[in-house]
């Protein structure tokens, strides 16, 4: 059961603003995406298995060494930049 | 009241591979800012990782070097946290399958430290924070680390230190780490609780972060543990949180940020397939260590009977055990090896990066053709000091020092010729010992010795001696 506390909570965690007034139907929502969600609580599964969708396993790269981007490359969409680090300006 | 300390390690080793652990950037240390990055790294939508193989076989290295089962099947999750150090959001990490679980250090005392796991990690990126601003530098995002995490087992401070040694030992032994603490290369959080001497419960914990060396480790343990017993005494409780140490003040404080909200909200990583590790693999990792320095502990002490202080030199480093491996091939006493290298060699070792560097001009092998030419009785006991330290000092072999005639000793009729010079030259002294002084005897071995220019076998000359006096 979704209550107004997970809200606030998830809204913390996300670090979005959540209006008070908005906080009902919001819990509203998201209790009705996770009763959509709990659909797949009904699927048949095999228990004590476990692997990923395509069944892979073990890829992996060598340990070698390739080139790496130039600093205003991995910059250029930074939002803020300042002396070759990205920036993150303190919240007021 | 008096109260026991009980401690639990985490400690984050990152592993010294070439590259990072989802892609091709570097790991070396420094560089200019965000050079050593790519989309990967700096977590571009659209852009897939690729696990390192080299990470996966480190972690079970380190796995086998502290006694953990490895898991046959494991896999990589999603740790989510805001933070300006991650550019994705989430660590990839491991959760519920690590690849390592269940291993134990043994301390010196005896006592067993379990290892609940060792899994693999990405590192996150360097803040420097400067007025309210924070600058990131994402370099360090990405070099591969190991978690390692034991059971809440140490009561001492000195069992916190000694594990924290050992694990240093250990990783750089194997070869997966470097395992500087300094450079950040070793990091250790410590959980810290007290409770009443005899008492089975858990107290309350908290845990400190930030120390960047042993010495620091132990202070903030002191001062935490001081803390949490002042705290209870007056009547007050333990609150769990995150402390940070002030190497400066020596204190612990609270520490707060990304450590408000823990909400990891783990769950699997999609864009990386399963680690399978079958047994094989395992086998043939763990035929490929090293033996380990406790390994080799034991054999020391227990087959050659080296004293548990001289072995745990000897231990300290892989580059003096593989030495004093080689110095000893053959010989009778590896203990005579044993008392050059911790007695000379040493001596020109002052600091531990020199010992750990073990950069001695004389060989293994040529310190093991010495011992030899000393156990066949072909050079004498009170040369080899001295022809060592003119081995040390010029990388030369022990043959340039001792001349053909010293290695072939003094034959019969030259030592009795000798004694005999020795015995008409003091009767004082030769009275002396028929009068029951032992020690008289002393002073006329003396004598032969310095007609011999100490090529004189000091046991033969005393059974000569005793002999011709009578």
């Amino acid at each position: 059961m979704v209550t107004r506390e997970d809200i606030e909570n998830i809204a913390l965690l996300s670090k979005l603003f959540v209006d008070e007034k908005d906080l009902d139907s919001l819990t509203e929502e998201m209790q009705k995406i996770v009763s959509f969600a709990d659909t797949i609580n009904n699927a048949e599964v095999r228990t004590g298995e476990f692997d990923n969708i395509n069944n892979l396993s073990n890829v992996f790269r060598a340990d070698e060494v390739l080139p790496s981007l130039p600093s205003a490359e991995i910059l250029k969409n930074a939002p803020e930049q300042a002396e070759d680090h990205f920036l993150v300006r303190k919240r007021a | 009241m008096k109260y026991e300390l009980v401690a639990g390690f985490e400690t984050h080793v990152e592993l010294s591979t070439e590259t990072k652990i989802f892609c091709s950037c570097t790991t070396a240390f420094g560089g200019d800012p965000n050079t050593h990055c790519c989309p990967v790294c700096i977590g571009l939508p659209g852009t897939l990782p690729k696990l390192n193989e080299k990470v996966v076989e480190y972690a079970i290295m380190a796995g086998l070097a502290t006694n953990c089962e490895i898991a046959g099947i494991a896999k990589m999750d999603r740790k989510n946290y805001c933070y300006p150090d991650l550019p994705k959001a989430y660590q990839i990490s491991q959760y519920d399958k690590p690849l390592c679980q269940h291993g134990y250090i043994r301390l010196s005392n005896g006592r067993k430290i379990r290892i609940l796991r060792i899994h693999i990690e990405e590192d996150a990126g360097k803040l420097i924070h400067n007025h309210g601003d924070t600058y990131v530098d994402y370099n360090r995002g990405g070099v591969p680390l190991i978690e390692i995490v034991t059971e809440p087992d140490f009561r001492s401070i000195d069992e916190a230190k000694e594990y924290v040694e050992r694990l240093q030992q250990t990783m750089r032994w194997i070869g997966i780490s470097d395992c500087r603490m300094q450079e950040g290369s070793m990091r250790c959080d410590v959980n810290i609780s007290v409770r009443p001497e005899g008492s089975e419960k858990l107290g309350t914990r908290t845990e400190i972060k930030n120390m960047n060396s042993i010495t620091n480790i132990a202070k903030a343990m002191e001062y935490e543990y001081e803390r949490q017993c002042e705290l209870i005494e007056s009547g007050g409780a333990v609150v769990q949180e995150t402390l940070r140490y002030d190497d400066a003040t020596g204190t612990t404080s609270s520490m707060r940020s990304k450590e408000d909200a823990h909400d990891y909200r783990y769950f699997r990583e999609p864009d990386l397939v399963t680690i399978a590790v079958p047994r094989e693999r395992v086998n043939e990792i763990e035929a490929r260590l090293p033996e380990l320095p406790g390994q080799k502990f034991t054999r020391y002490t227990q087959t050659f009977e080296i004293p548990e202080k001289d072995a745990a030199q000897l231990t300290k480093y892989r580059s003096i055990a593989e030495y004093f491996d080689q110095a000893i091939e053959g010989l009778k006493s590896p203990k005579t090896a044993s008392n050059f290298i911790i007695g000379q060699i040493f001596r020109r070792l002052e600091t531990e990066a020199d010992k750990e560097a073990f950069d001695v001009r004389t060989t293994a092998k040529q310190l093991n053709e010495m011992c030899r030419l000393l156990e066949a009785g072909k050079l004498k006991n009170n040369l080899a000091k001295k022809t060592l330290e003119q081995m040390l000092d010029t990388g030369k072999p022990v043959t340039e020092f001792i001349s053909e005639s010293d290695m072939a000793g003094l034959d019969e009729n030259t030592l009795t010729e000798y004694c005999q010079n020795a015995i008409n030259a003091m009767p004082a002294a030769v009275a002396d010992y028929k009068g029951g002084k032992e020690k008289a005897l002393m002073a006329i071995l003396g004598n032969v010795m310095k007609q011999s220019r100490g090529r004189a076998d000091a046991a033969a000359v005393t059974a000569k001696l005793k002999e011709l006096i009578g």
